[in-house]
């Protein structure tokens, strides 16, 4: 039995969406099971901070939507990232992996 | 980035419902999704929507999260704290009428002194570059004569001229009165003449034709005028042809080669036409005659006081140069602003100073009533806090109530400001300043200001003290509809503050009134009831010497006394309390020569024979001048009595001789044939300067005519006024009689400007006084309503109603005694300030401190007495059964 998925660190979800978008212009549910399972169910998305965070990233130019069908022929609102997200992209991801590092030298450091 | 935001924020302010069905929809599909994810695992419908919802969160509080999240939100809760505010205001007519009435005059009164202010201090000349105009007088400073802006003598304005590297020009202007006759009826005219240079120092051109050549400001060239905007519409019909006309002016042919724009008003706003000052190489050389004004341009970049520390160098300069006539003369340059706003600079203080006591009453006041309304809503307040609203967010609803309240406030104070500046304007003498003060941006902007400011001064208690309570406890004591303890006690400091400011203000103004009073009965020398007055200026060759002159006077005099109800009849050269007057130093015979500067100075000017008896001035020794005392006579004087005093304290004046200048002058001896009551001429306030009078017979002493004629009447005097200019005319129908008034009119527009301050304050007093009164009726009421029961009690028990009577009058008098002893310790501090504005009354005058807190504590005792009597009626049997 898994842990107890828990709540995702302060103002890393908008990073998160953006990668899972990087892929394929997906809807919010998608996007929120792919978050869970490629996290192997560490993380769970709860749908307000989700489509909070949806709205302030379109606000913001870095993601696009359109209402498409699914393959379930139902409609969804699907997101894509724009020009602009993916460049914010690149860059939160070396951010990222820089305070990551950073950290484990600390945490490790006897 | 930004605009996005702001865009896609606006489309869901302003395209809500599909905004809102979008996210619903899309919503709906999550959730729909993660459902059907549930029961492919093989959950059950039901079981699938608990779960998610568990998960996911509802669908509504999501919503809720998504709609908070954008700015929008914000702007929209405000809105709705908007529609709610003024929801609560219009159900309750009577507290939102009051409040905003009282506001309004808070703010109004605010802003008809600042546009005032506005105009005055604040607000560009509508010159160019108007900061670098300045005035330039002369500054004496003799034993028996000081001032600080004297009129310069034309010598030293040509020196001045000469010598200065500080300005980039130097005007003179000359003041002028003309006979304007012709088709229309004569006309008496007054303007300037100006040297040609006050075009280029003002920056300010004729509106239509051309200024004035440079030839033409020369002696001896051809006459031309510029005629005032008002004399061109109202003569000459604003017709263009009017460009290029003669006119007759004192009987000599004038071409009209301009009209000055509108909004020209230098420098007295009466003025009306204009001619070259034309200095002749004689005057330029004379430095003892002052009669100039001079106006100056600064050039770039020099200062005020550069200007002022070069120009009195070349004052010293002078006064070595030339001993006898500017030994004590300095130069002083005063910006033009200074000069108009001049004597403003007090009473525009003192009046500030008051309406901005009064707004804080009024905010006070306010907040009292919000405090009021505040406890009666308490419950209304809990409940919110109950069903999840913040404490900020309630407090917020309070603000916006306040700033509601404040901008309708502001709104009706507009309405009322425009009423009281179109009154101030009609009402104040006269005055460029007044002239300038109107509603316009600036103004409004302030008032928004003031609106705002006010809101957050009497919002913020209450908006405080509510957010300050817990729930539980608002929830019970709302229910035994009492007000809390606290709201009490800030009601009555706020009580305590408002008595304190009323009595500041009714102080200021019980000494203004005073000063009045003092004012009023001076006696002014002559009797001003039952005359009129009349300004009739002879000019022209007919009247060219003073035996012409001198006949017109007695023919007038003796056709004007044939009218029915006519006295007596008599002229002199300057009215008294008309602020204008004449001033020479005199020799007295027999003394030895003093030095140049230190001649002693009299005033003087010319009369008629019966002068001193149709004004009623008691002739004390001597006589009176006749007709037969004429050029060929020997030349005589009548003193005042503070001359006789000063000049020959051993009471021998008469029969001694004076002499007009130094002792070795080339004037006449003149000698002293009577001895005259001293008469309030120039100012009422100070004690009369030794003064002479001339027989206008020989007017050859002074040069001056009998301008302002006096005529004692029987019956009302304004009535006499045509049947006295038909007379004239029977005579000469060319000469112009202008100025009819009563001479009780003259006195009371010299008290004018003391009036006008009295009034002024006294209304913002008694606003204040109502105000005060109010807020501690409001204070008792609500304490005697808390204390029914109480009260009840004690009845029951067999507390008299004397007893009550005492205990709720008692509660209310420590307020109004605290905030009189408040009060009076402010005013003592702050009434020094108007020590100029005051006349024999001392700022700490106690007799004015006594009566105002009496006033105010007789005031406070029967706003407490209305609330005290209704708690004697209180039945012992409803009082308890209310609990």
């Amino acid at each position: 039995m898994p842990d107890k998925p828990t709540d995702l660190v302060q103002g890393t979800l908008d990073m998160l969406i953006l990668k899972t978008l990087a892929l394929e212009p997906m809807h919010g549910y998608g996007i929120a099971v792919r978050i869970e399972q490629v996290s192997k169910g560490v993380f769970r998305v709860n749908a307000g901070s989700l489509f909070v965070a949806f709205q302030r990233l379109q606000r913001a130019g870095l993601i696009r939507s359109e209402w498409k069908a699914t393959e379930n022929s139902r409609r969804a609102k699907y997101y894509a990232l724009t020009e602009q997200g993916r460049k914010r992209l690149n860059t939160e991801t070396r951010e990222w992996g820089r305070q990551v590092a950073a950290i484990t030298r600390i945490l490790e450091a006897s | 980035m930004f605009l996005r935001d702001l865009a896609t924020g606006l489309r869901s302010l302003f395209r809500k419902e599909r905004v809102e069905r979008e996210l619903d929809e899309e919503l709906n599909g999550f959730l729909e999704m993660a459902v059907e994810e549930k029961i492919k695992q093989g959950m059950r419908r039901k079981e699938a929507l608990r779960a998610v919802r568990l998960e996911r969160g509802g669908l509504d509080a999501t919503k809720e999260e998504v709609r908070a999240a954008g700015w929008e939100s914000f702007v929209e809760t405000c809105w709705q704290d908007l529609h709610y505010a003024a929801r609560m205001l219009r159900k309750s007519p009577g507290f939102t009428t009051v409040a905003v009435l009282t506001l309004a005059l808070g703010i109004g009164a605010n802003t008809a002194v600042y546009s005032v202010i506005d105009a005055v201090f604040l607000k560009p000349l509508p010159y160019p570059h108007s900061e670098q105009i300045v005035m330039v007088w002369e500054d004496v400073h003799l034993p028996h004569y000081k001032n600080n802006q004297n009129t310069p003598a034309p010598g030293n304005f040509a020196h001045w001229k000469r010598r200065n590297s500080v300005f980039s020009g130097m005007a003179a202007i000359g003041y002028r009165s003309w006979n304007l006759t012709g088709s229309a009826e004569p006309a008496r005219i007054e303007g300037e003449a100006f040297s040609s240079d006050i075009f280029s120092v003002l920056q300010t051109y004729p509106a239509l034709g051309r200024p004035f050549t440079p030839e033409e400001d020369r002696p001896g060239s051809s006459h031309v005028a510029l005629l005032g905007y008002g004399l061109w519409a109202s003569r000459f019909g604003g017709d263009l042809s009017a460009i290029g006309r003669k006119i007759l002016l004192d009987g000599e042919d004038y071409t009209v080669v301009g009209v000055m724009p509108p909004d020209f008003r230098f420098p007295d706003p009466d003025d009306q036409l204009y001619v070259p000052l034309a200095l002749t190489d004689e005057q330029l050389a004379n430095h003892g005659s002052h009669y100039l004004r001079i106006v100056a341009r600064l050039k770039d970049g020099v200062t005020l006081a550069q200007a002022q520390s070069e120009m009195s160098l070349i004052g010293r300069q002078l006064t070595e140069q030339h001993p006898d006539s500017n030994t004590g003369v300095g130069v002083s340059v005063i910006s033009l602003r200074d000069q108009i706003a001049g004597s403003m600079r007090r009473p525009l203080f003192v009046l500030s100073a008051v309406v901005g006591l009064l707004l804080l009453m009024v905010c006070a006041n306010v907040a009292n009533l919000l405090l009021a309304r505040a406890s009666a809503r308490e419950r209304e307040f809990a409940v919110r806090a109950a069903l999840g609203a913040s404490r900020s967010r309630v407090a917020r609803q309070l603000l916006i109530e306040s700033l509601l309240l404040g901008l309708l406030g502001g709104a009706v104070g507009l309405a009322l400001a425009f009423g009281g500046i179109n009154a101030l304007r009609g009402f104040a003498p006269v005055n460029q300043a007044f002239a300038r003060a109107q509603l316009d941006s600036r103004v409004c902007l302030f008032t928004l200001v003031v609106s705002l400011l006010s809101a957050v001064i009497f919002g913020l208690v209450p908006a405080f003290q509510s957010s300050n309570h817990g729930v539980a406890g608002s929830l019970k004591e709302g229910t035994r509809g009492s007000e809390p303890r606290e709201h009490l006690r800030v009601r009555g400091a706020l009580t305590v503050v408002e008595m304190a400011l009323g009595v500041v203000v009714l102080v200021g103004t019980g000494l203004l009134l005073r000063s009045f009073v003092h004012l009023q009965n001076i006696p002014l020398g002559f009797q001003s009831d039952n005359m009129l007055t009349i300004r009739v200026v002879l000019r022209g060759p007919r009247y060219a010497t003073a035996e012409q002159r001198s006949i017109f006077y007695q023919q007038a005099f003796e056709r004007i006394a044939t009218i029915s109800g006519v006295r007596s009849v008599a002229g002199i050269s300057f009215l008294p309390l008309t602020m204008q007057g004449r001033t020479t130093g005199v020799s007295i015979e027999g003394q030895a020569p003093l030095a140049p500067g230190q001649l002693p100075f009299a005033d003087f000017r010319d009369v008629s024979p019966e002068y001193f008896s149709t004004m009623r001035i008691p002739i004390l020794q001597g006589r009176d001048f006749s007709w037969r005392d004429t050029p060929a006579t020997s030349s005589v004087v009548v003193v005042s009595q503070s001359m006789a005093r000063a000049f020959w304290p051993n009471g021998d004046a008469i029969g001694k001789r004076i002499k007009l200048g130094p002792l070795d002058g080339s004037d006449p001896w003149i000698t002293v044939v009577g001895i005259v009551a001293n008469v309030r001429q120039l100012e009422l306030a100070t004690e009369p300067r030794p003064a002479m009078y001339f027989p206008v017979t020989q007017a050859s002493v002074t040069g001056d005519t009998l301008r302002d004629w006096v005529i004692r009447t029987s019956g009302h005097p304004a009535a006499f006024g045509s049947a006295i200019r038909s007379a004239v005319w029977s005579l000469d129908s060319s000469v112009p009689v202008s100025r009819i008034q009563t001479m009780e009119q003259v006195r009371i527009s010299y008290l004018g400007p003391q009036r006008f301050e009295l009034s002024l304050v006294g209304l913002f007093g008694i606003i204040g006084l109502v105000l005060a009164a109010i807020g501690l009726y409001g204070v008792t009421a609500y304490a005697v309503s808390r204390r029914t029961c109480e009260i009840g009690i004690r009845m029951t028990l067999g507390a008299q109603r004397h007893d009550v009577l005492r205990l709720v009058i008692s509660n209310g008098a420590k307020l109004a005694i605290i905030g009189v002893a408040a009060g009076s310790a402010g005013a003592l501090a702050l009434t020094r300030l108007m020590n100029d504005l005051l006349f024999q009354v001392t700022p700490t005058d106690p007799a004015t401190f006594a009566a105002v807190a009496l006033l105010l504590v007789l005031v406070a005792l029967a706003a407490c007495y209305i609330p005290a009597r209704r708690a004697t009626c209180v039945d012992p049997v409803v009082a308890l059964r209310y609990e």
